[in-house]
């Protein structure tokens, strides 16, 4: 055989083979034509065997062809039986018939209650707002949560709020605070400006419980404190609040108000944001949401407590958590919060 | 408050319609609760009545109406309200005629032209009930008819409320002043006919000055009681008051109208002829107007003759003077009395009135004189009779302070850049004396103002009047500093986080509870938080502990179809220690039926029992230090005297876990054959808390331990933990992880034994172990198992 008919034979292996590998329909044939072109007695081995009889310079062109056609074919082998495996599995699998509609296993997952999820989101804004958490005490004396706050005794707003009185041995005359105000006076009769707090947590007053009402309830307190702190800081960090808590296109206005802790005090209503300010049953056609109240802490405030009204000024803020929860969760009956229903709580 | 629109008008020239003034007492911080529209508010509208009714062409709900005028002339307009019927008598607004502010002309309805339009109720302004139909009125009532004759004059009658600081709003007068300053207008004073006194009145003696710094007074002689003018009686019934007469009558008008409340006496019930203003003796008893008895204390302003008193000063007067139908001379009280003596006595003898809820607030001091005044004109004219010179006790005149600023300090405040005109302005309005001339201004609220005592008052004055819009959002300021949260908070999140994804639901519930479920949680009554006023019985005490809470939540939800229940609750607890109010963080949970997760085509879920509540425990109590759970020596009662234990931190109780007891349960109305509770105290578990900070990784294994299996028969007393500690604490030279794989007591285990077996691993950091090493670490504990626990290979 010349190095010729050698060359000639291995491209008409090649193209035969390469044709019937390509064309195999199973795993089978793919093992046929592996015995057939490289088994003991195939195509390609028996012509490899013809190599011994040429000359060294011959062998040396014709050597490394046999080769590289027998690792071709090895490889063309192995792919296709990756291929026509891999369809084999496809189709046992394409065989499943599993109805997944069925319904999910239900893990053991809880929730937390609405009303700390609302907590929740106001008070990771106001963190961000750089407000940090104080607390204080739920059974409170009557210094800190009215006295201090301006709040004097035998006065009507100090009537206003139906108070609880506790029982206790303090010789102090104890209440259920009535507001999370409480903490403006504890915090800052301990520390001084620059003040930025918020106080979320419960308060209590002595009203009867219905759709609207309950004697325990919870407020989310904000106080800044700080040189030069105007109504128009005010207005921004709350500007800012409520987006976070309604939306990018929150608007917000005040509107004159009064508390005896604040002054000049101010209500906040958003832009109602079921009607866009149209007027709907939520805003009851005003197009505005009353939020929360606010204003400039009263000098006798920051005097109370140590804090020079001369130098130093601060706003003050309170919001209902329960008002948000249930305008924004679409609960009309504040009891639903204090029913603890599994049917309600596993929706939040 | 009620301002009814008609009477502000005596007041001031406005001209808004009740909408607009509700917009203005809005930006001026008076919230209107409600505006009640009366009377007729349209012109040119008259009564037809209905002949013929046809099918519109082009509509199948719209109807031509033909309707008789009177005097021959009809007219055909459309109609589509559903109850219109031949033969009724309906408001016709023709061509021309005014609604409100609209002005009726032509309309083409679906190609047919309507000249006119029968009116609902709700088109004539008369009501707001958005009720479909037209209003169909008496038959008797004649064709022609100008409607606006069967509903009177309109009007508006607005309900304010007026907060604490603004006594000043509660009058007519005191609303126009408001609306003067915003609108800039006049308010005109009612000209009020001065009488020369005639005779000597009774004399005044105020003993307590403090307490009534001024004292007004006259009296009429020969008066003859009667009805009141058709005005007056027209504007008390507005208020929703019942007239009586004149002499009663005249007393609220002018407190309506000017805000000073008065009190008419009955001369000949006052002995003598002094008034005296003095404090009650103790144990004083006076008999109100309305019958009741009161005994007094020295708190009590009273108002009386030398012998007796008459009145309880400024809340109400007594049974004994008070004015009668054949009352013939009267003595009128015109007085200012202190805020807090008043707020002081109605609070404490449960007595209200509207005299007191004026004076509790802050009456105007400088009113005194001219509501007597006035009282004496209405009087006179409605009754006759001669007025007496006036007595005028007032020995020190009451002034307000005058507040020094400047403009820069009210901008400061506000944050705003209002110009020094606008709020000279604002401030010469509002001001008795104001003088801007300097580089600081200085101002003096009028009497009637207490409220506006420093420049922060007159900074929210300016506020309103420029318009709370003028205050922008200020620019972005420094950041000042940071703290952490309080660490209860922190753990409260953290405790609340894990066992929602542990499956359990939040609760959130009212904080009282009663002594029966304080003895049966096992809580002195005495060493927890009363409340005095409880609102309710069971409401008495601030809870010690939440499983009651938690319990209820557990049934109410049972009696609503849930049977599987995971519920926690995590908030303080409160209790006396040494008499002082103690508050905990505290978590509890309750746990019955099956685990919430029940998938119903996989068979059912496991019921959580024990161990799985300790799992949680576990889970819950990961990072913190020290933690330990012993078997309870003594269970609290409301749980299984078997199946608890405590959870001690550095030995230190700071919960329980376990079982409930039956008794607990079925006290609880709970349908369960048993169920599961915790409750921990955070208090404890602050300082033990180690996750707050970043912690160092410990090595894992590198090489892999040597694996053997244990199993060993050991008497049935002796405890796990027993085991635990033998294989924990016998010294090795290699390290040792086990877990226990099987406990099995039966057949093939002596009766008293029990048999366990347990996965050993062995291990070293730094090398694989020879078999040699594992053989002798395996049988250091066989021995040692044998030794401390009678262990016995199986």
């Amino acid at each position: 055989m010349t190095l010729q008919e050698f060359q000639n034979a291995c491209s008409e292996i090649e193209r035969e083979y390469t044709d019937k590998i390509s064309s195999a329909a199973d795993l089978a044939s793919v093992e046929e034509l592996r015995v057939a072109a490289l088994g003991r007695k195939g195509a390609l081995t028996e012509l490899l065997k013809n190599l011994k009889d040429f000359s060294i310079e011959e062998k040396k062109t014709a050597g490394p062809a046999g080769n590289a056609l027998k690792a071709a074919l090895n490889d063309a082998l192995d792919k296709k039986t990756a291929a026509l495996a891999a369809r084999e599995m496809n189709e046992t699998l394409n065989r499943v018939e599993l109805d997944l509609t069925l319904p999910a296993r239900p893990l053991a997952a809880g929730r937390r209650h609405p009303l700390s999820v609302a907590q929740k989101r106001m008070t990771d804004i106001l963190s961000k707002l750089g407000f940090t958490w104080a607390e204080g005490p739920w059974v409170e004396d009557e210094k800190h949560n009215f006295d201090m706050l301006n709040i004097p005794k035998h006065h009507p707003a100090r009537d206003a709020q139906d108070t609880f009185f506790a029982q206790t041995g303090s010789p102090l005359s104890m209440v259920l605070r009535t507001h999370t105000s409480n903490v403006q006076s504890r915090f800052m009769e301990k520390h001084k400006p620059p003040i930025r707090i918020m106080a979320p947590g419960r308060v209590f007053r002595n009203d009867s419980l219905d759709a609207t009402h309950s004697p325990v309830f919870h407020q989310i307190e904000g106080l800044y404190v700080d040189k030069n702190v105007s109504m128009a800081d005010l207005k921004r960090d709350l500007s800012a609040f409520m987006k976070g808590l309604l939306g990018d296109k929150t608007e917000i206005r005040f509107r004159p108000s009064f508390f005896p802790f604040t002054e000049p005090s101010a209500e906040v209503d958003v832009k109602c944001v079921f009607c866009g300010g149209k007027g709907c049953n939520i805003c009851k056609g005003t197009g505005w949401i009353e939020m929360l109240g606010s204003g400039v802490v009263h000098p006798n405030v920051l005097k109370n407590c140590g804090i020079d009204p001369e130098v130093y000024s601060g706003y003050a803020f309170g919001m209902g958590v329960e008002r948000l929860a249930m305008m924004m969760m679409n609960i009309n009956d504040i009891r639903t919060f204090y029913e603890n229903d599994l049917r309600i709580l596993n929706q939040f | 408050m009620k301002i009814l629109y008609s009477w502000l008008k005596d007041f001031i020239d406005i001209d808004l319609t009740p909408e607009e003034l509700a917009q203005k007492f809005t930006e001026l911080g008076i919230e209107v609760a409600s505006v009640e529209k009366k009377g007729a508010d349209f012109e040119g509208v008259n009564v037809a009545q209905i002949i013929q009714i046809e099918n519109h062409p082009d509509s199948d709900h719209l109807h031509l109406v033909t309707l008789d005028l009177g005097g021959g002339k009809t007219q055909r307009v459309v109609c589509g309200a559903p109850n219109v019927a031949v033969g009724q008598k309906v408001p016709l607004a023709r061509v021309g005629a005014r609604l409100g502010k609209n002005v009726l002309g032509p309309a083409k309805i679906r190609g047919v032209v309507s000249e006119g339009m029968i009116c609902s109720s709700d088109e004539l302004g008369l009501t707001n009930t958005r009720a479909r139909g037209i209003l169909v009125l008496d038959e008797n009532i004649p064709l022609g008819t100008d409607v606006r004759s069967l509903y009177g004059k309109s009007d508006a009658l607005f309900d304010l409320e007026i907060t604490s600081n603004r006594p000043d709003l509660l009058s007519h007068l005191g609303v126009a002043r408001e609306l003067s300053a915003l609108l800039n207008l006049p308010v005109h004073m009612p000209q009020i006919k001065d009488f020369p006194g005639q005779g000597e009145s009774l004399r005044v003696e105020v003993r307590d000055e403090k307490a009534c710094p001024r004292y007004s007074g006259r009296l009429i002689r020969g008066v003859k009681n009667a009805e009141s003018p058709e005005l007056i009686k027209e504007r008390l019934s507005a208020m929703g008051l019942n007239p009586k007469n004149a002499l009663v009558d005249v007393t609220n008008y002018v407190m309506f109208e000017l805000g000073q409340p008065l009190h008419a006496f009955d001369r000949n019930e006052i002995d003598g002829d002094v008034i005296v203003v003095r404090r009650a003796e103790n144990g004083e008893k006076f008999t109100l107007l309305d019958g009741r008895e009161l005994t007094l204390d020295e708190n009590a302003l009273m108002i009386g003759d030398q012998q007796k008193a008459t009145a309880l000063a400024g809340v109400m007067g007594g049974q004994n003077s008070g004015i009668k139908e054949n009352t013939q001379d009267i003595f009128i009280e015109s007085a200012y009395f202190d805020a807090p003596t008043v707020n002081k006595t109605s609070k404490k003898y449960a007595v209200s009135s509207d005299s007191s809820q004026r004076f509790e607030r802050g009456a105007d001091i400088g009113m005194t004189e001219t509501a007597l005044k006035r009282a004496t004109e209405l009087f006179v004219a409605a009754c006759g009779g001669t007025p007496s010179e006036i007595r005028d006790v007032y020995p020190s005149e009451y002034v307000n302070p005058v507040v020094r600023f400047t403009p820069a300090q009210i901008n400061g405040i506000l944050g705003t850049d209002i110009a020094d005109e606008t709020l000279k302005d604002i401030f010469s309005r509002l001001a008795l004396h104001f003088d801007a001339s300097g580089a600081e201004w200085t101002f003096q609220a009028p009497s009637h103002r207490r409220d506006l005592n420093h420049r922060w008052d007159l900074a929210e004055e300016a506020a309103r009047f420029a318009g709370f819009d003028q205050i922008p959002a200020g620019d972005s300021r420094a950041f000042v500093g940071f703290s952490d949260n309080p660490k209860g908070v922190d753990l409260l999140e953290i405790f609340s986080n894990k066992l929602a994804s542990l499956g359990f639901f939040e609760c959130k519930n009212i904080d009282f509870l009663g002594e029966k479920e304080l003895a049966a949680f096992g809580f002195e009554p005495k060493n927890a938080v009363k409340i005095k006023n409880a609102m309710a019985k069971g409401w008495d005490y601030l809870r010690p502990t939440l499983l009651p809470s938690l319990l209820k939540n557990a049934e109410f939800n049972q009696r609503r179809g849930s049977a599987d229940l995971a519920l926690f609750e995590a908030t303080r607890t409160f209790a006396l220690a040494k008499g002082f109010p103690a508050e905990t963080y505290t978590v509890s949970g309750v746990l019955c039926g099956r685990l919430t997760g029940r998938p119903f085509f996989q068979g059912q879920a496991d019921k959580p029992d024990f161990f799985f509540l300790k799992g949680v425990m576990q889970e819950l109590l990961k990072d913190f230090d020290a933690v330990s759970f012993v078997p309870s020596q003594n269970a609290p009662v409301y749980m299984h005297p078997k199946i608890c234990m405590d959870v001690l931190v550095n030995g230190k109780k700071a919960g329980v876990f376990g079982a409930l007891h039956p008794l607990t349960l079925k006290n609880n109305g709970l349908k369960a054959e048993d169920a599961l509770a915790f409750e921990l105290s955070l208090k404890p578990l602050e300082k033990s808390f180690n996750a707050q900070l970043f912690r160092p990784a410990k090595a894992v294994a590198q090489f892999p331990p040597s694996l053997r299996d244990l199993s060993v028969l050991v008497n049935k007393q002796t405890s796990y933990a027993d085991i635990k500690a033998i294989l924990e604490n016998t010294p090795l030279s290699v390290a040792l992880r086990f877990d226990l794989m099987d406990l099995y007591e039966g057949e093939h285990v002596p009766a008293d034994k029990k048999s366990l077996t347990f996965t050993l691993a062995f291990s070293a950091p730094d090398r694989t172990l020879k078999d040699k090493e594992t053989d002798d670490a395996f049988n250091a504990l066989v021995q040692a198992l044998h030794e401390k626990a009678g262990a016995e290979l199986r």
